[in-house]
């Protein structure tokens, strides 16, 4: 199809990986999501919790990610999001993406 | 919708996600306001990343739009023998439909530019046939000016009435706040700064204009003070008569006109967009009711005395708060009590009219009753050409979808939304359908036009105004936006079944075979079979009635129309000026003979003064028999055989013994074999014998699908005076060529009398069959353009079908089939489709035709020849577009067919 997806430029700790790796372990809605990179990162991960959601939209647009309504695990209406078959795909390129930048920027540093 | 479905959903998320952080925040032991306040800190900005959010998907939205929209573009440009074929038929279909509902918005559904239009009451009554067993008349209405139409069950439906009836029921106001009367009469004369022409007039009540709710252009409207006997005659003229006569609205106020012969002032205009009350008519001139004492005289003060005489038409505006069955409860029971008064003998009382209230927004119904039949009949073929058109794209585009079936698998195969294809596939085909609609509308504006023009068919006041307006463009996009999703959704789903892999498998055009198609094609064969079934039984209508035996000239003779009487002229005199005038005119070079009659041949049941009453040979009663007027030399001029005897010569004068011309038939049915001539005739209502001087070959008296009378008698014109005649003249050469000559000799006679009815025969004749013509021409038209693009339809699935097949072919080939083997294989799958549509469509034809039959003459609408005849162009036209991928199949190249495979 026509256009590419929009990159995800930001540097490694990239949303958008985040976000496709909580979801690639369950499914979540939004606040689900910021609480789940919270807490696996030990609280060392801060995100600007706005973001999220142009980023959410982004990946649905993509068709990375689907959103359906459903309910939280507090009983409360939420729109639950799902990783689809092509966001594994991008996690996957993402993840190798995100392993030679570290990579490389460890050899820079000299720990590798 | 979707967006704000989404915009919704996003919201919605936001909000929750802020209410748990809150909620979390509180449980660390924060106050609420604290917890809410950092709950927003840690988001960030609400709005903004609500915005950019929207944004995502607003902009992907409308990005992609174009995207599409541009690969829309490409692939009609490169694919431009199908874009164009696409876009001519859906505008044609799409043009068709939109030019036959302009013509029935204005016709049918259009309210009068009046103030509250749906207020408006018309008064109408309806009654048992006047006739009883005996053929005899007997009814309270003794005499009327006005028409009557069909009701259902037989009875008589008007909305003529007595001038009591109107002052009756005027003063049961408590249902309409006004009720007027108005009533059309034949043309008047009217003559302006010395300029004599013939223009409809309506004589309203005083009541008319405010009861309407119009306000003038210019000076004042008729009002009550104007409409009583001795009142100042005054007059209100159309706003258009007032430019052409006049330069303008304000020039015409206190100028003084003639209508026939009588003078009035001019006080007011009507605004431009008000026609009077009947689509039908737009009178250029209104004149106060009781102003008909003037112009008529003695006849008109009858009208108004007699209680049995019906002629005054009404209207009333409803009372707010009042609906028209209360108006109609109020007023039946009153009006019935009334007419009941007026009865003269048990007979008449057994069926008096019973009142009947009708919705007065649309004005009459004169028009709507005479074309809303042939008009729907009309929409129904554009629609089935629309269909037909429709069900041909989606075809083309199946076709080339199957085309496009491993482009867009692999697509799928990447990740592509299914949904993102159906997209893409459907702006296509809503591109292709905006542009037929956008050239549908240039074909509408031009088929408006010459739909008119073919209705009208040189009718002097046919007023139609139709015109394109936004219901209709509304409705024409809609359509083309329609059609468009329609036959682009079935394509759309099919190519993207998610059963992609066998397409990707089997690269070639190859791939399941769709069952879509066929289904299409004998859709298509079976709507084109019902089109050419109408336009066969039109074409047959239209050549009978062009057969029909007239009896008399078709060509070379000119015919027009004067009302001496009208500008001043009485009896005897006005007998002494038309005879005289005859004379004159039979001098013009080129004119072999000149006559007069009281109206044309096929005017002469409806128009003119003739005698309409009982005739007698002896005691016997002559049986449909129909009367002409005849001046000197009128069966020399119409061409019309002598058998026996004379004609109606310069001898029959108004004081010598009257005499009668009569028909064979009636000379056989009424003498036998003994010679007629000498034998009298009584006419028993003006108590007149008429001496039988001659008998004329059978004329077809009257319109020529009415039965006409078989039997004629013609009169001596100068012996019963008609106020009214229409001239011929034998002419040689363009009969039209003579009308100057015949205008200066009228002029020199007595300029105050105006030329009117000016036609050749031929084209009078043409124009009574007018309707069937109309009809032969397009359904003729409709049904080409329908055969066309079904078989269109049939050439494309055969040529897929021959394509896909090349190696079976191949095969066969290789085997030893021969050439005209294959054709015949490819043509057998050809006429199964013909003969499916036509298995289907037989029926609906025949159910269809039935529809038909009131627009049809001496044929039926199962007629099995016309039938036949359709079946086989059908067939024909379907072989013939079987016929060229068929050769294409027999001349395949095994090796190369094989080779591909």
């Amino acid at each position: 199809m026509g256009r590419k997806p929009k990159k995800n430029d930001s540097l490694p700790g990239s949303l958008d990986m985040l976000i496709l790796r909580a979801l690639s372990l369950r499914d979540l809605h939004g606040y689900g999501i910021v609480q789940f990179i919270q807490q696996s990162s030990g609280n060392e991960l801060l995100i600007e919790e706005g973001s999220l959601y142009p980023a959410l939209q982004r990946l649905e647009l993509n068709g990375w990610i689907q959103g359906a309504w459903g309910v939280t695990p507090n009983n409360r209406r939420a729109r639950i999001y799902r990783i689809t078959a092509a966001g594994r795909k991008q996690l996957e390129v993402e993840t190798r993406k995100y392993a030679k930048l570290t990579l490389a920027i460890e050899r820079v540093m000299g720990m590798a | 919708m979707e967006s704000s479905r989404r915009s919704d959903a996003l919201r919605e998320e936001m909000e929750l996600h802020l209410a748990e952080k809150a909620a979390e925040l509180e449980a660390e032991g924060m106050t609420p306001e604290r917890a809410r306040s950092e709950a927003r800190r840690r988001f960030g900005n609400v709005g903004l990343k609500y915005e950019e959010s929207r944004e995502i998907w607003m902009t992907r939205f409308w990005s992609e739009l174009a995207q599409d929209v541009r690969y829309g573009c490409r692939t009609m440009a490169s694919n431009k023998a199908f874009s164009a074929l696409a876009i001519l038929s859906l505008a044609l279909g799409i043009g068709a439909n939109t030019a036959i509902y302009s013509l029935m918005e204005s016709i049918l559904f259009r309210s009068l530019p009046v103030a509250d239009p749906e207020s408006l009451a018309v008064l109408n009554w309806r009654s048992h046939p006047p006739q009883n067993a005996n053929k005899e008349w007997v009814h309270v209405v003794h005499r009327i000016q006005g028409r009557f139409w069909p009701g259902d069950k037989g009875a008589l439906v008007t909305g003529i009435f007595p001038y009591a009836a109107f002052e009756t029921l005027r003063e049961e106001n408590n249902v309409f706040s006004t009720l007027f009367g108005y009533f059309i009469g034949p043309k008047r004369t009217v003559a302006i700064h010395g300029q004599a022409t013939v223009a409809s007039v309506q004589f309203v009540t005083g009541e008319y204009f405010r009861g309407l709710g119009v306000s003038p252009a210019a000076g004042r409207l008729i009002d009550s003070e104007d409409d009583r006997p001795g009142a100042e005659p005054v007059a209100v003229l159309s706003f258009a008569a007032s430019q052409n006569r006049f330069g303008g609205p304000s020039n015409a106020i206190r100028q003084s006109i003639l209508v026939d012969n009588i003078p009035f002032t001019v006080v007011g205009v009507a605004p431009p967009e008000f026609f009077g009350v009947d689509p039908a008519v737009s009178p250029e001139l209104y004149l106060p009711l009781h102003t008909n004492l003037l112009v008529d005289g003695a006849e008109a003060a009858e009208m108004y005395g007699d209680p049995n005489f019906y002629w005054l038409e009404m209207m009333g505006r409803l009372r707010p708060g009042v609906s028209m069955e209360q108006a109609q409860a109020v007023l039946a029971p009153r009006f019935h009590q009334w007419v009941a008064t007026t009865a003269k003998t048990d007979g008449e009382r057994a069926k008096l009219p019973a009142l009947i209230l009708n919705p007065g927004a649309g004005g009459l119904g004169s028009l709507r009753r005479q074309y809303s039949k042939p008009l729907y009949v009309l929409m129904a073929m554009v629609a089935l050409i629309l269909a037909v058109t429709c069900a041909n794209i989606a075809n083309l585009l199946l076709a080339r979808a199957a085309a496009r079936r491993r482009e867009i698998a692999v697509r799928l195969s990447l990740g592509a939304g299914r949904l993102r294809i159906v997209r893409q596939l459907l702006t296509e085909s809503v591109l292709l359908a905006l542009l037929g609609g956008a050239l549908g509308v240039v074909f509408a504006i031009w088929g408006v036009q010459s739909l008119t023009f073919l209705f009208s068919n040189g009718q002097e006041s046919f007023t139609l105004r139709a015109e394109l307006n936004w219901n209709v463009l509304a409705v024409t996009a809609a359509l083309s936006v329609v059609s468009g999703l329609l036959f682009g959704l079935a394509p759309a789903i099919q190519v993207t079944r998610p059963d992609v892999m066998p397409a990707l498998k089997y690269g070639r055009v190859s791939g399941s075979r769709s069952r879509l198609q066929p289904v299409l094609v004998v859709a298509q064969i079976a709507m084109s079979f019902v089109i050419l079934v109408a336009a066969g039984l039109f074409v047959r209508t239209l050549n009978k009635l062009q057969s029909v035996q007239l009896g008399y000239g078709r060509e070379n003779i000119l015919l027009f129309s004067l009302n001496a009487r009208q500008a001043g002229h009485r009896a005897p005199e006005i007998t002494t000026f038309y005879a005289d005038l005859r004379k004159r005119l039979e001098t013009i070079p080129g004119v072999s003979s000149a006559t007069f009659s009281h109206s044309s041949i096929l005017k002469a049941g409806h128009a003119g003064a003739t005698y309409r009453g009982t005739m007698k040979i002896g005691a016997v009663t002559i049986e449909g028999a129909g009367v002409i007027s005849a001046g000197p030399r009128f069966l020399t001029t119409m061409q019309i055989p002598i058998l026996a005897g004379r004609e109606i010569d310069e001898r029959d004068q108004s004081g010598s013994p009257p005499v009668a011309v009569v028909s064979e038939r009636l000379a056989r049915t009424y003498f036998g074999n003994e010679n007629p001539i000498g034998r009298r005739i009584t006419l028993v209502d003006i108590k007149r014998d008429v001496e039988i001087v001659g008998v004329s070959g059978n004329v077809r008296y009257g319109d020529l699908k009415e039965a006409g009378y078989p039997m004629t008698v013609f009169v001596a014109a100068r012996q019963f005076s008609p106020d009214q005649v229409t001239y011929a003249l034998r002419t040689a050469g363009d009969p039209l060529s003579y009308v100057r000559s015949v205008t200066e000799i009228v002029r020199e006679a007595d300029s105050r009398i105006p030329v009117t009815n000016v036609v050749t025969q031929a084209a009078e004749i043409d124009r009574t069959i007018n309707r069937e013509t109309v009809f032969a021409k397009l359904s003729t038209g409709f049904a080409v353009l329908a055969l066309l693009i079904a078989c269109v339809g049939l050439y494309g699935i055969t040529s897929y079908n021959v394509a896909r097949q090349a190696g079976e072919i191949g095969i066969r080939m290789a085997l030893g089939a021969q050439r005209g083997a294959v054709v015949r294989m490819v043509l057998r799958r050809v006429l199964i489709l013909a003969a499916a549509g036509l298995a289907i469509s037989v029926p609906g034809a025949l159910t269809a035709s039935q529809l038909v039959k009131s627009f049809l003459f001496e044929t039926q609408p199962n007629d099995p020849g016309t039938l036949a005849l359709a079946g086989v162009i059908l067939v024909s036209a379907a072989i013939l577009a079987g016929y060229v991928p068929a050769r294409r199949a027999s001349r395949i190249d095994p090796v190369a067919a094989l080779r591909n495979e």
